[in-house]
């Protein structure tokens, strides 16, 4: 393990508030000057993760969600290998569907099958309002970036085993 | 989903098909054991992809059409490069050509690895899908990922990212990559040629349902070597054509149930035609590599293979081919090739035409005089593969109409699979009904 924090923001900037997973992610870039290991990076492709995380044993994963809540709503998910599996409701659809389709759930139930999830995983979803192409970032979810990105930090400082100080 | 008729038919119907790329339904209807309607249902919307390439420059169709797959935009930047240039009367010099061949390599790797190991294996594995699979079989997974990412690296060096790459330009790359930049992939390559292997070992043991389908194959077939990013198009009947021709013989049509358009060669009339793995493997078996070629052999492939269940192991000695190519290429660039040729616009028609991972894509562009396109088209193989799913799904049913319906749905499921149907490059594509009677 590199016990470097590894934070990923997921996500397309193209299409409206799935950016927020990279918009979240540049923000915690922007105050790496204050902490030392933490790596952060960005993407498109949730199956990235697979090799992302390899390595590493703290990851935080910052996705856009849709659940019902109202736009800009922040959500915190422990999926790593400490953390129950997710329900088969979450992946199955996904996780059987053509690899255009394979999401966040299905990367996080594979790695585990693989033994290739992180102990300790969280995920900050932002409540999605708008994932339109072409689209930027809704008023509600820019304005929830900041406080993404200081729930990110207090992941990134938590006392998790194994991370560098 | 199943239901039976008041007319003692049944329909036989898979709203949202499973492991294939894009959004599609399978409608099936029986009456007195015999197919009365078979419909590949896409019902992914539009996407105008051709409409809203009039107007733009001749420089942008590369960069504008890789947006239309994620999994083999390569396929769709040379084939729009090779039209282009075509239309410009521009001719690239060999070593461009070999640079595009290596960049194709890394998507069929990481295209055939995606689709034998995450979406066809678990048919003949007995999975739901690449997660149960994994849980059982872990190594035979890490094989696959182990693939992907080879095939990942090497457009990451070709092409400047793995996805959409961006170093593509008419007439060339805007960068050529280093000697050490791709020597460095040599270990990589390495260990991808025996996972290559290994894949041909492990799917041609699997087990095959007896199927021959009689379709005529058409594929590409350049000067030398395995067709992959060019070629003159070929047929198993004999009845090849340039690529300029394409429009001349091949004629796309709409039918109600598919976003898609069909595609049928020279009016139809001698059946459902077939692009991809098998009808590449068929008419260009004599064109493998020495190790693909034994691969081949030791699978048990012969000199024509006619069972769509076995496209996995053509898939697999593709692999070997692919990546066999890549290390040759690699091993035989030197430094100092300049990147680019200009390609100065000019009024007139170009036609181009590539081996995607999934067959023939052909491309072609009518250009003014200041190089705006005035018009587009482009004929993806899934299309061009919807006739010849739709036939090999009639004659399944027929077949094996005695099993259950759950078994027969998962066959029938199987055999889309069986052509990596990419139904979002397609409607530029599936959900099952079977109705019985």
């Amino acid at each position: 393990m590199t016990g470097v924090t590894l934070v990923v923001g997921l996500g397309s900037p193209d299409r409206g508030d799935d950016g927020v997973g990279p918009a979240v992610a540049h923000a915690v870039a922007t105050g790496l000057t204050r902490h030392t290991g933490v790596l952060v990076r960005t993407h498109e492709d949730p199956t990235a993760l697979l090799d992302l995380w390899e390595g590493h044993d703290h990851v935080v994963v910052i996705d856009a969600v849709v659940t019902g809540e109202p736009a800009g709503t922040l959500r915190r998910i422990d999926v790593g290998a400490d953390a129950p599996p997710l329900p088969a409701g979450t992946w199955a659809e996904t996780g059987s569907a053509g690899t255009h389709a394979f999401g966040l759930a299905a990367t996080v139930e594979l790695s585990r099958a693989l033994h290739r999830l992180p102990s300790h995983v969280v995920v900050v979803g932002v409540e999605a309002e708008c994932l339109d192409l072409g689209a930027s970032l809704s008023p509600p979810v820019a304005a929830a970036v900041a406080d993404a990105a200081d729930l990110v930090w207090s992941e990134v400082t938590a006392d998790v085993p194994g991370r560098a100080g | 989903m199943n239901h039976r008729l008041t007319d003692g038919g049944q329909v036989m119907h898979v709203s949202t098909l499973a492991r294939v790329e894009g959004e599609g339904a399978m409608h099936i209807e029986l009456r007195d054991g015999r197919v009365t309607d078979v419909q590949l249902r896409i019902y992914e919307p539009p996407r105008f992809y051709e409409a809203f390439l009039r107007g733009r420059a001749w420089t942008e169709p590369p960069d504008i059409t890789a947006r239309i797959c994620g999994i083999c935009p390569v396929a769709y930047q040379m084939s729009a490069c090779w039209a282009i240039e075509d239309a410009c009367g521009v001719s690239v010099p060999e070593a461009i050509r070999l640079m595009r061949r290596l960049l194709y390599c890394g998507e069929w790797i990481e295209s055939h690895a995606l689709h034998v190991f995450l979406l066809h294996a678990p048919d003949f594995l007995g999975y739901d899908g690449a997660i149960d699979l994994a849980a059982d079989h872990p190594s035979v997974v890490e094989i696959g990922l182990r693939l992907k990412k080879a095939g990942n690296q090497l457009m990451t060096v070709v092409g400047g990212r793995s996805i959409h790459p961006i170093n593509v330009r008419v007439g060339g790359f805007h960068r050529m990559p280093l000697t050490s930049e791709l020597r460095a992939l040599r270990p990589v390559l390495e260990q991808a040629r025996e996972d290559a292997l290994a894949t041909v070992r492990l799917v041609s043991g699997f087990d095959f349902p007896e199927m021959e389908q009689p379709y005529e194959y058409v594929a590409l077939r350049p000067e030398a070597g395995y067709p992959i990013e060019e070629g003159r198009v070929v047929t198993s009947e004999g009845n090849g054509f340039e690529v300029r021709d394409f429009p001349a013989h091949i004629d796309e049509f709409q039918v109600p149930h598919s976003h898609a358009l069909h595609a049928r060669l020279d009016g139809g009339a001698r059946g459902p035609y077939v692009v991809g793995p098998l009808a590449r493997y068929t008419l260009n078996h004599d064109r493998l590599g020495d190790l693909a070629a034994e691969a081949a052999r030791e699978a048990g492939l012969g000199a024509v293979c006619r069972n769509p269940f076995r496209s996995i192991v053509v898939r697999a000695v593709e692999l070997v081919e692919a990546v066999s190519e890549a290390l040759r290429i690699i091993d035989g660039w030197s430094d100092g090739v300049p990147p680019s040729v200009p390609v100065p616009p000019c009024a007139g028609e170009g036609f181009g035409a590539s081996e995607a991972p999934r067959g023939i894509l052909f491309h072609r562009y009518v250009l003014d005089d200041d190089g705006t396109i005035r018009d587009a088209q482009i004929v993806p193989p899934t299309s061009q593969n919807q006739a010849g799913v739709e036939a090999d799904l009639r004659a399944l049913v027929e077949t094996w109409v005695d099993l259950d319906d759950h078994a027969l749905q998962h066959r029938c499921e199987h055999a889309i699979r069986n052509y990596d149907p990419c139904i979002s490059c397609a409607t530029h594509f599936l959900d099952l009904t079977v109705d019985r009677s």
